[in-house]
């Protein structure tokens, strides 16, 4: 979808949507949301609905930085400690590799 | 080729587990035959270029050397190049003290005989079977593919007056991915979920299972199990499996061979005089499967009786004989060997002294020599032991060795026929040389006239029939041959069902863990024995698979099988009925019955799964051209990526229309 051509009330609407559903622990479209609306956020010049759109922008990208922070601190600890944790680990992994500890 | 592994798992203090644990892509390395003390140098410190796969002469193969390649990381993998004798000092790479654990000593039951600590069975075992390699190891047989391994090595790995081999070089890559880690515990719960929650469950490990193989010399019924009044039983017991430190490969001869023969023959031999003039207790041949791995095969019977579902119970079991190792008598005396701790006890010394007694008995008559240990010498390792755990039954163990066993290669792959000294002369044909008799056999025959007639006599056989039982010299001779020359000879053939013909032969007396094949060896004795102990019936192939309709035939008493006959010379088969009272019990570790993987009362061992094993050799370039060809790979990319760009930029420029408008007239 090619934002150009869209006015200015659908792109805010379409920035608060994707704002909004970010938070149904879906941190990827808090991205999408900061990647696509950054030029129109912060580049283009002033219009009516930008500070709102900037404040989501904003807010999206926080909320993608701490699922990164806190999805990377757990992935680390998981991949590091799980033949260590032996039955737990075992009880909370989907899929186990084969013929590695 | 045959591989270490499929890893097997177990459950012990230490928790050992003996693996190849592979990479799941193959392990590669720059070939290196291992011939001398430089070349392991060259390996281990000095060669340029590792990681290297060995690929070792058979003197090598010890455990010293192994050790050190389980150490480095410079070793990609080892293929051993077998060879048909053992070193002369002996191998075995069994441990010293086989089956500590699940054996009778313990801490509370004869402690100063636990752990070897009276007598040491296996001194040669360096436990190199139980060790944990983290690279494949494969055994090669001397033959074309080696030649082609070796000319590839000497082509383009030699050193060359003492500079390193150029690239690009020679190198091999061994498959031999396991899917199973730690320790029978962990693979089994993996198992367990896998089957619960996974759309494509992937089975991690199978416990090893197979069957015993037992029969009685009068029929018992089957279908009821427990306790059986007035039965009183004499048990002549064997093991049925052997092992090495490869996968496949377990010839055997002196450890657990010479016993199964010796025992069928003695059947043989014992079995017409028995229906003629039954002895008052009745006899039972057992052959326990699974013995290497802590008893699987009688401790599972043991737990059967224990539990009344077996045919009989440890109140029928009068006494036990049990034949342990006795190939390499040559000439000397028999040891029987009996425990120490249960003698204690007057009644069962009483007991245990009058088996000695009629053995040696006849023995006498026999030129045969019987002696007894030292009074305070533990029981060897033998299925015996596990009698013992659960009831002071009186029994002996039969054996050729005194304390150690005389056997230089216990459960290794040098345990073979040269060992036992059967070799036949070079000119004879496979026909000829299934009939020869050599002096192995003249000699296991003796003993099987002496177990058959001490069997009769114990169960209260009268005397004057014991001259009648002898075994016969032509069937050890063709016993021998057959398991361990080619057993795909005409007489074992003609013992087995039609559709076992023309089937692969034994490759070793290893237990099989999810297939029972027809050709294993627990089939190959199951039919023999039925041969041997059974009748021929007049029934055809239908009544025979289902005798319930047939008037005179009981399922319950009796086995019906459909084997083959005699295979006459254009290939065909005059198949029939044999009704016998061999049957086969399950021989799986009560543990997996209890599901308590990690059991230590009984055997928890488990083999991993796999998916391929194959091995490849080919060139390799050096690093260096390799990571060159990458760059420049990834250098062209970029180019053409940059080009790209600046010609799309450009287009209108590049390709401006020159050409006018097309001219219309009008």
């Amino acid at each position: 979808m090619n934002l150009e051509r869209i006015p200015n009330e659908e792109k805010l609407s379409l920035c608060r949507k994707y704002y909004l559903g970010g938070f149904a622990f879906l941190p990827f479209l808090w991205l999408v949301n900061v990647v696509w609306f950054f030029k129109e956020a912060f580049v283009k010049p002033a219009y009516t609905e930008q500070p709102q759109i900037k404040t989501y922008v904003k807010r999206s990208a926080l909320g993608l930085l701490l699922w990164v922070a806190v999805l990377t601190t757990w992935i680390s600890i998981f991949q590091h400690f799980r033949a260590q944790w032996g039955e737990v680990a075992d009880y909370i992994s989907f899929t186990i590799p084969l013929g590695t500890p | 080729m045959a591989p270490v592994g499929g890893c097997i798992f177990h459950d012990c203090l230490i928790c050992l587990w003996l693996c190849a644990l592979a990479s799941i892509s193959g392990d590669t390395g720059v070939l290196h035959v291992l011939e001398t003390e430089a070349d392991l140098d060259w390996i281990l410190s000095t060669g340029p270029h590792p990681p290297y796969m060995v690929v070792m002469e058979a003197a090598f193969f010890t455990r010293s050397t192994m050790v050190k390649m389980k150490n480095s990381s410079r070793v990609a993998g080892v293929a051993v190049i077998k060879s048909n004798t053992g070193p002369t000092e002996g191998f075995s790479p069994h441990t010293s003290c086989p089956n500590q654990n699940t054996g009778v000593y313990t801490e509370h039951y004869g402690p100063e005989l636990a752990n070897c600590n009276n007598t040491v069975w296996n001194p040669l075992g360096n436990g190199l079977s139980y060790e944990d390699f983290a690279f494949p190891i494969f055994s090669l047989k001397d033959d074309n593919q080696t030649q082609v391994i070796r000319k590839c090595y000497e082509d383009h790995n030699m050193r060359m007056n003492g500079s390193a081999p150029q690239y690009p070089l020679c190198a091999m890559q061994l498959f031999s991915h396991m899917h199973a880690v730690t320790d029978t515990v962990t693979c089994m719960r993996r198992t367990d979920l896998q089957n619960s929650f996974s759309i494509n469950p992937e089975k991690l490990c199978d416990p090893l299972s197979d069957f015993n193989v037992w029969t009685s010399i009068r029929p018992l019924n089957n279908s009821i199990k427990g306790h059986k009044e007035n039965e009183s039983v004499v048990i002549a017991a064997a093991r049925l499996d052997g092992r090495s430190f490869f996968w496949d490969i377990a010839p055997s001869a002196e450890g657990t061979v010479s016993s199964i023969v010796t025992l069928l023959a003695a059947a043989q031999a014992l079995y017409p005089v028995a229906l003629e003039a039954p002895p008052q207790r009745n006899i039972f041949f057992t052959f326990f499967q699974g013995e290497a791995f802590d008893y699987i095969g009688s401790s599972r019977m043991v737990y059967d009786m224990e539990n009344s579902k077996f045919v009989i119970d440890l109140d029928n079991v009068h006494s036990l004989l049990e034949i342990g190792q006795i190939g390499l008598r040559n000439g000397q005396s028999l040891w029987m060997h009996s425990d120490p701790v249960s003698r204690k006890n007057t009644t069962v010394n009483k007991q245990v002294a009058n088996l000695v007694a009629n053995i040696k008995s006849v023995a006498s008559s026999l030129n045969l020599s019987l002696n007894e240990p030292s009074a305070t010498q533990a029981l060897p390792p033998s299925s015996f032991q596990r009698f013992l755990r659960v009831r002071p039954v009186p029994g002996l163990v039969l054996a050729d060795h005194q304390a150690s066993f005389t056997n230089r290669y216990y459960e290794s792959l040098y345990d073979t026929a040269t060992y036992l000294n059967v070799t036949y002369p070079s000119d004879l044909s496979p026909e000829q040389q299934l009939e020869y008799e050599t002096e192995a056999a003249k000699s296991l025959t003796q003993v099987a006239t002496l177990v058959a007639r001490s069997i009769y006599k114990q169960a209260g056989g009268e005397d004057r029939f014991l001259n009648n039982i002898t075994a016969d010299t032509k069937t050890v001779a063709k016993l021998l041959y057959g398991f361990l020359i080619m057993s795909n000879n005409s007489w074992f053939s003609s013992l087995l069902p039609p559709e076992a013909l023309g089937r692969g032969s034994i490759l070793g007396l290893v237990i099989t863990h999810i297939i029972n094949t027809l050709t294993s060896v627990t089939r190959f004795v199951q039919f023999i024995l039925a041969n041997m102990t059974g009748t021929v019936t007049k029934l055809n192939q239908s009544q025979c698979q289902n005798p319930k309709d047939v008037p005179g035939e009981s399922k319950d008493l009796y086995s019906y099988s459909w084997v083959s006959g005699p295979v006459s010379v254009n290939g065909t088969t005059d198949p029939y009925c044999v009704r016998s009272s061999v049957h086969l019990s399950k021989a799986l570790s009560p543990a997996f019955e209890l599901t308590d993987y990690g059991s230590r009362e009984y055997s928890t061992w488990t083999e991993s799964r796999w998916k391929t094993i194959r091995a490849r050799i080919f060139l390799v370039a050096s690093p260096q051209l390799e990571m060159m060809t990458l760059g420049v790979g990834v250098a062209v990319l970029l180019v053409s990526l940059v080009v790209t760009y600046f010609i799309s930029s450009k287009a209108e420029l590049l390709f401006s229309a020159t050409r006018e408008p097309p001219n219309t007239t009008y």
